[in-house]
């Protein structure tokens, strides 16, 4: 025992280095999911409280000082309002004309999904992991591999998919994570493109198996597929960067900027989309 | 003793909310955010031997990985690694000045960064661009950030350094 007293710091390090080696090599066991679980309600109170008074002070101080942009973006407001109101009727008969063309050529009805808001608490506290925590769980209808998006000026883009959920939280892996992966279209060629996240402080994703007779330009868009499972179709993604040809690959690959910034966004949309398990499993064993 | 272990445990609980919220984005400076548990991992190492920033390391890391979308133990291990390293020689042998203490952080952080890589290479996923985009941004950041952040925990345990004969 004195031993052990004595040697205390090397005793700490050879146990702390046997735990975390054979707890990385059994990840996924039940047993070190209930000690991050454990890790996880013990610290969000805390960040829920922080929120709490943060959002509060917030509101106090705008209150005192935002009074005058508020009045000038509600007469922005108005204006817009007028647009729109001027915009719906235009926009009521295009969607008649739509069914009737879609129902003519025996196209399937378009699904339309219900969204819930919801904010985000903490993002991921280390800059080797990628994660976005929001204030809605499981208690609110959100499951696992359901599709975030949130608005940039008037545009709605993909943020990521749902990956863990709590009771009144859940866990979203935004698309620059290496680890996720999309399945997309190029929105002008309509050319399909396999993405993931390329390397997390760059804020870029890569597509991958694009034809090679596909023409790249900067600046396209590139829109969800509805391909994987997860993602209903024609969502917004990203832009396109920049391309890369290699002649040892029979495919094109081109770099994308994800439309929301995962360092500045705030307020996420959860599309309760029910995922296709089958098809996620049938791809993820592949 | 026991006022220094509730100051630890604000000070880190403190650092990994700041690490977290979304309102200190502020502090990311291209996508990356200083580690300030890190930084204060390497103080009570320097400060008061391996044993105590071993185990702030433990803790501390546990709690970073549980936060985090990291396997558990990923986050904890360079810590308690560096911590061990640093604690070898410490206060005693490194006298504490801006001139010491930007290389001891530098070279800790860089450490830090190194053994995880490794860890997520063999574990999860990463690639060696990490170097440039992760490890070297964020171990520039943990050495600015470590001189004010020294002197002020220099302050905050002044009577424990008293104690020990390092202050």
């Amino acid at each position: 025992m004195e031993f052990f007293i004595r040697h205390k710091a090397i005793v700490t390090l050879i146990s702390s280095f046997i735990f975390c080696t054979v707890s990385l090599s059994v990840q996924s066991s039940t047993f070190t999911l209930s000690l991050e679980g454990l890790g996880s309600l013990f610290l969000m109170p805390f960040q829920k409280s922080y929120n709490f008074v943060q959002k509060g002070a917030q509101v106090m101080w705008a209150g005192f000082t935002e009074l005058d942009d508020l009045r000038e973006e509600l007469n922005q407001a108005h204006v817009k309002l007028q647009e729109y109101e001027a915009a719906t009727e235009d926009l009521t008969e295009i969607r008649k004309e739509n069914e009737r063309l879609r129902l003519l050529l025996g196209f399937n009805e378009k699904i339309v999904y219900k969204s819930i808001p919801a904010q985000i608490i903490s993002k991921d506290p280390d800059n080797w992991f990628r994660t976005i925590v929001i204030n809605k769980g499981s208690d609110d209808g959100i499951r696992p591999n359901m599709p975030v998006v949130a608005f940039t000026g008037e545009k709605k883009a993909v943020v990521g998919k749902i990956i863990e959920v709590r009771g009144s939280l859940s866990r979203v892996q935004p698309l620059i994570s290496p680890t996720m992966k999309v399945g997309v279209r190029l929105q002008s060629s309509r050319y399909p493109g396999l993405m993931e996240g390329y390397s997390l402080n760059s804020g870029l994703c890569i597509v991958d198996y694009i034809n090679k007779s596909a023409f790249l330009q900067k600046g396209d868009h590139v829109i969800t597929s509805g391909q994987g499972g997860i993602f209903p179709p024609g969502l917004l993604v990203g832009t396109i960067e920049d391309s890369i040809t290699m002649d040892s690959s029979a495919f094109k690959q081109a770099l994308v900027r994800p439309l929301i910034d995962y360092n500045h966004v705030e307020e996420v949309f959860v599309i309760l989309k029910i995922p296709d398990l089958d098809l996620i499993e049938l791809i993820e064993r592949h | 003793m026991n006022v220094s272990y509730i100051f630890t445990a604000i000070i880190l609980i403190v650092s990994l909310i700041m690490q977290g919220h979304s309102s200190f984005d502020v502090l990311r400076i291209g996508g990356v955010k200083p580690d300030m548990t890190f930084i204060a991992i390497v103080y009570y190492s320097y400060s008061f031997g391996s044993f105590y920033g071993e185990a702030t390391a433990l803790f501390s890391g546990f709690f970073h990985d549980s936060m985090s979308n990291s396997p558990l133990g990923l986050l904890t291990l360079p810590k308690v690694i560096v911590a061990f390293a640093i604690g070898l020689f410490g206060r005693a042998v490194i006298k504490s000045n801006v001139l010491t203490i930007i290389p001891l952080v530098f070279g800790a952080s860089v450490l830090k960064g190194v053994i995880t890589l490794l860890l997520c290479m063999i574990f999860h996923e990463a690639s060696v661009s990490d170097i440039a985009y992760i490890i070297l941004p964020e171990s520039f950041y943990n050495a600015l950030l470590a001189i004010p952040l020294f002197l002020v925990f220099d302050k905050i345990y002044e009577n424990e350094l008293g104690r020990e004969g390092s202050y």
